[in-house]
């Protein structure tokens, strides 16, 4: 799904923690969003998302350009993970019982989804034995159970071992690839920026500073503060 | 130990003989508990999931009153009843004075604000994450709503067991406002007690263990409940 931003802002009183004049996604690419905390950055997915509305300016979902959130084709996985008091089979299955899918169409999407991510073993587990990277691939399982258009990201991978980053990695790009799923991930972390995104966007202060792709962007950045940010300097 | 041992030998013989005195005692202790815990559940629920869920003026004072309210002493309670009731006070016409259902209002008013108080610390830790999730889902705001009760029901459930708990072991206010009158008001709590001032151990801890026994069956009822539903 492609996604356009036009003179987005975002303010809370007096403060704006949100500001860009333009910024595209086209359908089926994979963006990574960088920048150091308070950035703007879980705002603007918020705001794609429809969890939070901007202030001022228009965002556009698709090709012809709608500006209703559809909500039914895009989802959000977080940092915390929010499982669903039951077992981890179940918390996969929610989307798909929301969308009225049968019961056997259900099973075998959740088979399917489960084998991909590792879960086999714990489809009956409770969701609150599980443990933190579980937790993220079951949220993960539970986002793409119903083949979103749209999947946005924030920092899925903040709190996770590097063998689950990089399962959970392997998992984002061959959906992006195999579905033409869009993908717009948060991210700390700029060697997971250089091994999967396509794009990345640098945002500082709420506004975005570059873009680019992120082979060229994170090797030569053109903005002082881009290259401020990559060799890890303090940003005010 | 002598008295404890022999309070547990009375306790079984009390029970096997089926002594139709601790029976309803037994009965009524059940019923009032019971009463005033649906009773406040209807209450305390409802205003819980509310103030967890919307902001209004005055919301933060009310929040500290309810809270104030969870751990108030029961015999404020008894008395504030009483005053109401007896037969000089506002509600005086309506013959509730020393009566079972004097001792269910009593019960309502201290088991109430902790149903309300701990419901509101459930709704208010988890909606809005349970609200961003089922956003994030595409569940429209009937299938939201229907979700956040799903998952409230084992915090709603403990706070329920913690309202029993409550109930099932007050003495103070039922011994103001019931009286502790034999076949009319006595219930195992003021009964103990007044086992205890008459100096019959024995008697005091066998009723003490029955108590201990039904609020023990009855808390792993509803645990059951909860481990099922989880």
């Amino acid at each position: 799904m492609k996604i356009k931003i036009e003179n987005i802002k975002k303010t809370y009183g007096e403060r704006t923690v949100l500001d860009i004049e333009e910024l595209s996604v086209e359908e089926g690419s994979l963006l990574g969003v960088i920048g150091p905390n308070g950035a703007g950055k879980s705002t603007l997915l918020n705001i794609i998302a429809g969890i939070e509305r901007q202030t001022e300016g228009k965002l556009y979902y698709g090709e012809n350009r709608s500006e209703t959130i559809p909500y039914r084709e895009i989802t959000m996985v977080f940092q915390s993970p929010y499982l669903l008091h039951t077992t981890a089979e179940k918390n996969i299955a929610y989307p798909l019982k929301l969308r009225g899918w049968q019961d056997a169409a259900i099973n075998k999407r959740v088979e399917e989804l489960t084998e991909e991510l590792g879960l086999v073993r714990l489809r009956k587990q409770k969701a609150w034995t599980l443990s933190s990277g579980e937790m993220q691939k079951v949220a993960l399982a539970r986002a793409l159970s119903f083949r979103p258009k749209l999947l946005l990201l924030d920092e899925p991978t903040a709190n996770i071992d590097p063998a689950t980053t990089g399962e959970l990695e392997r998992m984002m790009t061959k959906i992006n690839e195999r579905e033409g799923t869009t993908i717009i991930i948060i991210t700390h972390n700029l060697s997971q920026a250089k091994r999967i995104c396509q794009n990345t966007a640098l945002l500082h202060n709420g506004k975005l500073v570059e873009e680019g792709p992120a082979s060229v962007l994170l090797k030569q950045p053109k903005d002082p503060i881009t290259q401020a940010f990559i060799n890890g300097e303090l940003l005010i | 130990m002598q008295e404890i041992a022999r309070g547990l030998q009375e306790a079984i013989k009390m029970l096997l003989s089926f002594d139709p005195e601790i029976y309803e005692i037994v009965g009524l202790s059940l019923r009032v508990s019971l009463s005033s815990v649906i009773i406040s559940t209807c209450l305390g629920v409802p205003i819980g999931v509310l103030l967890g869920l919307y902001d209004f003026p005055g919301k933060r004072a009310l929040i500290r009153t309810i809270y104030t309210l969870m751990s108030l002493p029961p015999v404020i309670a008894g008395l504030v009843v009483f005053l109401f009731i007896m037969r000089k006070g506002p509600l005086g016409f309506m013959g509730l004075s020393f009566t079972p259902t004097a001792m269910i209002v009593a019960q309502v008013c201290l088991v109430t604000p902790i149903i309300t108080g701990l419901t509101y610390n459930i709704v208010k830790d988890k909606a809005d994450r349970v609200r961003r999730l089922a956003l994030t889902l595409g569940a429209g705001r009937r299938e939201s709503v229907k979700l956040l009760i799903y998952e409230l029901r084992v915090g709603i459930l403990a706070a329920i067991v913690t309202g029993f708990g409550r109930a099932i072991s007050e003495v103070g206010a039922v011994m103001l406002v019931g009286g502790n009158i034999v076949g009319k008001t006595r219930v195992m709590t003021t009964y103990i007690a007044q086992l205890q001032r008459m100096g019959n151990y024995d008697r005091a801890i066998a009723v003490g263990l029955v108590l201990l026994l039904i609020a023990f069956t009855i808390n792993a009822i509803l645990y059951n409940i909860q481990e099922k539903n989880a």
